[in-house]
C-alpha cells in the first residue's frame, strides 16, 4: 500500500470502516488477520497490512510502519514510547491526549497517525528545554496546577498552545482555551493561576 | 516544598500502569461481560475464540483454581459469573491474547444465551420485594415520638439523590508478572494493595505471601479504586497463573463506565420537628440505598450515612434507619464522603423545608442548631474541640455575609431574568474508619549510608498529596532537607496488611506510623551521638538542619558523615513502626461508641446565579472557612478543598447517571455524563484556614482533608434553589439531585 493511497482515507470512511474505540478494534482485527493470512510468512512480519508514516516529533524525525487504523495517540505512546501523552476516554471528550500539531492543540486519540504524516508534533516531553522545565511546566509546578497528574500533560499542552497564540489571555480566555481538558481532581482554580503565571514567565 | 511527583507529572515522565514498559510476551486481557441485568446463563461457548490467532487463554468460572469470590465485607461477589448474572457489565469470561485488539476481537466471538429475568433498578422497589444486602440498621437517641409531640412544627418529605461516577482519569488497570515458585507480582492502580493481594491469593488458591502488590501512584481514585480495583488486578494474576506469562488489563473508558460501581444513589424519607423559634427537637430519616448487585462496601457506607445524618447539628431526639437494597446495577461503592454526603444532604433538605414552613431563612435554623462543645452526638460520642460555631462566625465575618445578602437582594430586585441565591453549608465530618480495626498503619523507614532516606508506608498516592505530607513529617522529624527523603511505592512485601488509603485517613495513619519509625531511628542516633562525643545524655543531642548539636552547641558533625559513622558502628538505621488510632470503638449491639478520633469542621458560603430563560446555573463564589488543624502543607490542603468543592458541585448540579429500565447505563460516555469542566468551577473561591486549631490525633497536629470539603458542594444545590425561588416562589419543590440545568428550567416553569 502506498502512503498516498492511505492518506486518502477520510475521517468518514475511517469511522465507517474502522470506527473508534472498542467496537472499531473488534471490527478491524479480523479484517487485518484475513489480509495477513494471504501473505507469505516471510514478508508478513515486514508488512502485515502496515503502511509507512513519517512524523517529526519534538524536533526528531520518526519513520514507522504502522497499521492504518493506528491513532496518533497510540502511535505516540506505543511506537515512540512517549508515554507522557495519556489516553483516558479515547473519544475526544477529555483532553488527556492533547498534543500540538504545528501550533494547534489537538486530541491525538481523534486523529489517525497517518493523517499526521509529515507533520510537526510536540508532546509534553518536547516542552522541556534540555534538562530544564519549560515555562508552562514551571508555572504548573509553582502554582500547583495539578493533583494526580494524569490530565497534566494535556493541560500543559493546551496552555502552551493558548499562550503561543495569545500571550496575555484574560481569565475568560484561559477558561475558554482550557475547557477541552477535564481534570477530575478539580484543580481548575490552580490551573487558571498556572496558565496566568505561565503567561507572565513567557513574557520575561 | 514540592512533591517530586509534581516535577515528573509536568515533564510527562511519571508512570501510570499503562505507561510501564511491558515485559516480553505480555498478554492483554479483554473482559467479556453480561449484556443483561438479571438472568441465568444457559449457554456459554467459546470454541471460536480459541481459533483466533494470538489468543492464549479463555478463562471462565470453572477455570478458577481457588475460590471464585472477591467479596470484601460479604462473600457475595464472584470474579467471573457462575451460572447467573446480576448486572449489565458483570464479567463472565476473560480472554488473553497477544494484543488488545486480538483479545477484544476474540472476546466478541463468545456465544452466550441467557434466560432473562426482570431487572430491579429502584431501591424502594427492591426493598418492597425483600431484596436486601443486609438487614436494616437503626441508630437512635432520645425519643423521637416525644420530640415530635413537643414540636411546634413537624414536616416530612422525600429526597432522591443521584449517584456519581468516579471518572478517575486513569481507568482501572493492572499488570501481573509471574516469578519463580508460583509467585506473582501485581502492579495495580488500587487504593487497597492488601485487598488486591488477599483476593488474588483466594482466587488463585495460594497463600498471600505468593502475591505481591505494588502501587506506584493512581491517576485519581476518589474511592473508586478502594474495592473495585481488585477484580481487574485479580484477572491479571489469574491469567498470569494459568499461562505463566505476564498479563495486563487496562479498561477502556466505556468498559470502566459500564462495569464499575458508582457513588450510591439514595432515596430517603425524612421527618423533622422544630420549636417555633427554630430549635430542632426531633429528626427521623430512612435511607434506601441503591447498593447494586453485590455488597461491596455498601453496608459500611450506609453506616456512615447514619453517622452523618445530623451533620453539624445537635438534635436531642434522632432515629435513623439505613436499608441497603440489592438492585441489578453494578455494585455501587466508596466515593469521597462514603455515604456521609447523602446523609447530610437529607438533613439539609429537612432544614430547607422546615425554614420554608417557618418562614425564616434556612441559615437561621442552621446556625441556631450548630454543635457546641461537649454536645453528645447521637451515636454516643461526645463532641470535642468543636469548631462549628467558630467556622460559621468567621465565615460570616470574613466574607461579609450580610453585605453579600444585601448585594444579592439588590441584584434580584434589578434583574428579572437572572436571579441569585446564597446558601450556607456547615460541615462536621468524622475522621477514622468506622470499622475500627482498619485504623492501623505501618511504616518502614530506611536511612541509607549516604544519609538519604527511603520511606514505605501503606498510603497510596493518588494526587491527594499523602506522599508529600509523609515526606514532610519525615524530613521535619529528622530535620533534614526534603530532597533527602524518597517515598517508595506502596508494596505489600515491605508493608503488610495495609488498610485502604481511604476515609481521609491516609496521612493521619501513615504519617503517624512514619513519625514513630523516625523517632525509633532518631533515638538510636542520639544515643550513638552522645557516646561518640563521650557525653552522657542522649536527650541533649539535637539534629537541626542536618547538623548535630549537643546541649545547644554545634558538634561539627553533619547528617551525612554522622549516618556513615553510625553505620560503621553497627547502629540500626532502619525501623518499622506501627500505629493504631487510640480510643476508637463502636459497639454495634447498641450502635453507640466513639467511632471517630476527631471531627473536621468548616462552613462554606455559596452564591449561585441562575439564567431564568435557559435554566443555566453558575456558581459565582464559594467562600470557605475550614478547620485544617495545623496544616502540614497548605498548598496541598488548599488544592484538596478546591477540588472537593468542584466535585461536590458536580455531583449535585450536573453529573447525572441515567439507566434504562433494563439496567443499562445510558450516560455511558463523557459526552452524556458531564463532569465539571473549567467553566463549571466556581468563578471565585476563597478558602480561609481556621487559626489555632489543635488536633492531637493528627501527625504534627494536622487534620484529615480528603473528604470533608466535598460536602460544601451541598450548599450549591440550595443556593440554586434559593435563586429559583426569587423568580418563581412556587417552582417545583421536589428535592431531587442532581439539579441539572434541564431540571432547573423545568422546575422554574413548573413542567415535569
Amino acid at each position: 500500500m502506498s502512503n498516498k493511497k492511505n492518506k486518502n482515507l477520510n475521517r468518514r470512511s475511517f469511522i465507517k470502516n474502522i470506527g473508534v474505540g472498542f467496537a472499531g478494534t473488534i471490527a478491524a482485527a479480523p479484517l487485518l488477520k484475513s489480509h495477513a493470512k494471504k501473505l507469505p510468512e516471510e514478508i508478513k512480519d515486514s508488512l502485515d497490512g502496515k503502511v509507512e508514516v513519517t512524523v517529526y516529533v519534538n524536533g526528531r524525525k520518526f519513520r514507522r510502519n504502522i497499521f492504518p487504523q493506528t491513532t496518533l495517540a497510540q502511535f505516540i505512546r506505543d511506537e515512540l514510547n512517549l508515554t507522557g501523552t495519556k489516553v483516558s476516554c479515547n473519544h475526544g471528550e477529555c483532553g488527556s491526549c492533547t498534543v500540538l500539531i504545528g501550533s494547534d492543540a489537538v486530541y491525538s486519540c481523534q486523529m489517525l497517525a497517518l493523517d499526521a504524516d509529515q507533520k510537526f508534533i510536540t508532546t509534553i516531553e518536547g516542552l522541556m528545554k534540555n534538562d530544564e522545565l519549560g515555562e508552562v511546566q514551571k508555572a504548573f509546578v509553582d502554582k500547583d496546577g495539578l493533583q494526580c497528574g494524569f490530565c497534566t500533560p494535556g493541560q500543559i499542552i493546551s496552555a502552551y498552545a493558548l499562550l503561543k497564540k495569545n500571550p496575555a489571555p484574560s481569565e475568560e480566555e484561559i477558561r475558554e482555551a482550557m475547557s477541552g481538558n477535564l481534570c477530575r481532581c478539580g484543580a481548575y482554580p490552580k490551573i487558571i493561576e498556572s496558565v496566568d503565571a505561565a503567561a507572565k514567565l513567557l513574557k520575561k | 516544598m514540592k512533591n517530586a511527583d509534581v516535577i515528573n507529572h509536568v515533564k510527562g515522565t511519571s508512570l501510570f500502569i499503562d505507561d510501564f514498559p511491558a515485559p516480553e510476551g505480555v498478554l492483554h486481557i479483554a473482559v467479556f461481560d453480561s449484556k443483561i441485568a438479571c438472568g441465568k446463563i444457559t449457554k456459554l461457548n467459546y470454541d471460536k475464540v480459541l481459533s483466533v490467532p494470538g489468543v492464549a487463554a479463555v478463562i471462565t468460572a470453572k477455570d478458577i483454581p481457588g475460590e471464585n469470590q472477591i467479596g470484601n465485607i460479604v462473600s457475595d461477589e464472584t470474579i467471573l459469573a457462575d451460572g447467573e448474572v446480576e448486572y449489565i457489565g458483570e464479567p463472565i469470561a476473560i480472554v488473553a491474547a497477544d494484543t488488545v485488539e486480538n483479545a477484544k476481537a476474540a472476546a466478541n466471538l463468545i456465544e452466550i444465551e441467557f434466560d432473562e429475568l426482570p431487572a430491579v433498578t429502584d431501591p424502594r422497589e427492591a426493598y418492597e420485594k425483600g431484596n436486601l444486602i443486609a438487614p436494616p440498621q437503626t441508630f437512635s437517641d432520645g425519643d423521637v415520638e416525644k420530640g415530635f409531640a413537643e414540636s411546634d412544627v413537624v414536616i416530612d418529605g422525600r429526597v432522591d439523590i443521584g449517584g456519581q461516577e468516579h471518572l478517575y482519569l486513569e481507568t482501572q488497570g493492572a499488570m501481573a508478572v509471574p516469578s519463580e515458585d508460583g509467585k506473582i507480582k501485581i502492579y495495580s492502580s488500587t487504593q487497597s494493595p492488601t485487598a488486591v493481594q488477599r483476593a488474588a491469593a483466594k482466587v488463585l488458591g495460594v497463600p498471600m505471601h505468593k502475591i505481591e502488590t505494588d502501587v506506584l501512584r493512581l491517576g485519581g481514585g476518589f474511592g473508586g479504586k478502594e474495592d473495585q480495583a481488585t477484580p481487574w488486578a485479580v484477572m491479571t494474576a489469574l491469567v498470569s497463573r494459568l499461562t505463566g506469562k505476564p498479563a495486563k488489563l487496562i479498561l477502556s473508558r466505556q468498559d470502566d463506565l459500564r462495569m464499575t460501581g458508582k457513588r450510591h444513589p439514595y432515596s430517603a424519607d425524612y421527618k423533622i420537628g422544630l420549636s417555633r423559634d427554630g430549635e430542632i427537637l426531633a429528626y427521623e430519616a430512612t435511607y434506601y440505598q441503591n447498593a447494586g448487585a453485590c455488597a461491596d462496601l455498601s453496608t459500611a457506607i450506609l453506616e456512615r450515612t447514619l453517622f452523618h445524618a445530623t451533620n453539624s447539628y445537635f438534635i436531642p431526639n434522632v432515629k435513623t434507619t439505613g436499608i441497603s437494597c440489592k438492585t441489578n446495577l453494578p455494585p455501587n461503592t466508596a466515593f469521597r464522603g462514603f455515604g456521609g454526603p447523602q446523609g447530610m444532604f437529607v438533613m439539609e433538605t429537612a432544614i430547607y423545608k422546615a425554614a420554608e414552613k417557618l418562614g425564616v431563612p434556612a441559615y437561621e435554623i442552621q446556625k441556631k442548631n450548630l454543635l457546641k462543645e461537649n454536645d453528645s452526638l447521637y451515636y454516643g460520642q461526645k463532641a470535642e474541640r468543636v469548631q462549628a460555631e467558630r467556622c460559621w462566625n468567621e465565615a460570616a465575618e470574613e466574607f461579609n455575609l450580610q453585605e453579600k445578602f444585601a448585594a444579592v437582594k439588590e441584584f434580584n430586585e434589578k434583574n428579572n431574568l437572572r436571579k441569585k441565591g446564597v446558601a450556607l453549608m456547615p460541615i462536621c465530618f468524622g475522621i477514622s474508619f468506622t470499622s475500627s480495626f482498619l485504623n492501623q498503619a505501618s511504616a518502614l523507614v530506611h536511612v541509607y549510608t549516604d544519609g538519604s532516606v527511603g520511606v514505605s508506608t501503606a498510603a497510596v498516592e493518588m494526587g491527594q498529596g499523602v506522599n508529600e505530607k509523609i515526606r514532610s513529617v519525615v524530613s521535619q522529624t529528622f530535620s533534614i532537607s526534603q530532597e533527602k527523603v524518597k517515598m517508595e511505592t506502596t508494596n505489600t512485601t515491605r508493608v503488610a496488611n495495609t488498610s485502604p488509603t481511604a476515609a481521609s485517613s491516609g496521612a493521619d495513619l501513615n504519617g503517624n506510623a512514619a513519625l514513630l519509625a523516625c523517632n525509633n531511628i532518631l533515638n538510636r542516633l542520639k544515643k550513638f551521638a552522645a557516646e561518640s562525643l563521650k557525653e552522657d545524655d542522649p536527650a541533649k543531642v539535637e539534629i537541626k538542619n542536618e547538623k548535630i548539636f549537643y546541649d545547644g552547641k554545634e558538634t561539627g558533625m553533619n547528617w551525612e558523615s554522622f549516618i556513615n559513622d553510625a553505620y560503621f558502628n553497627r547502629i540500626n538505621l532502619a525501623s518499622h513502626a506501627f500505629y493504631a488510632t487510640p480510643e476508637v470503638y463502636f459497639d454495634r449491639t447498641i450502635n453507640k461508641g466513639r467511632p471517630f478520633a476527631y471531627h473536621v469542621y468548616g462552613t462554606a458560603i455559596i452564591t449561585a446565579e441562575v439564567d431564568i430563560l435557559r435554566g443555566v446555573c453558575e456558581i459565582e463564589s464559594v467562600d470557605v472557612v475550614h478547620d485544617f488543624g495545623k496544616s502540614i502543607n497548605r498548598q496541598v490542603d488548599l488544592g484538596q478543598v478546591e477540588g472537593a468543592v468542584v466535585q461536590g458541585i458536580g455531583w449535585l448540579t450536573m453529573e447525572e447517571l441515567v439507566q434504562n429500565d433494563e439496567g443499562k447505563l445510558l450516560s455511558n460516555s463523557l459526552s452524556t455524563y458531564k463532569i465539571p469542566d473549567i467553566f463549571s468551577a466556581p468563578k471565585e473561591m476563597n478558602v480561609k484556614f481556621l487559626e489555632d486549631s489543635e488536633n492531637p490525633f493528627g501527625p504534627l497536629n494536622s487534620k484529615a482533608i480528603g473528604e470533608p470539603p466535598f460536602m460544601y458542594g451541598i450548599g450549591a444545590y440550595f443556593a440554586i434553589m434559593n435563586a429559583m425561588k426569587e423568580y418563581n416562589p412556587n417552582a417545583d419543590k421536589e428535592i431531587r439531585a442532581p439539579l441539572t440545568h434541564e431540571r432547573v428550567l423545568m422546575s422554574l416553569k413548573n413542567l415535569k
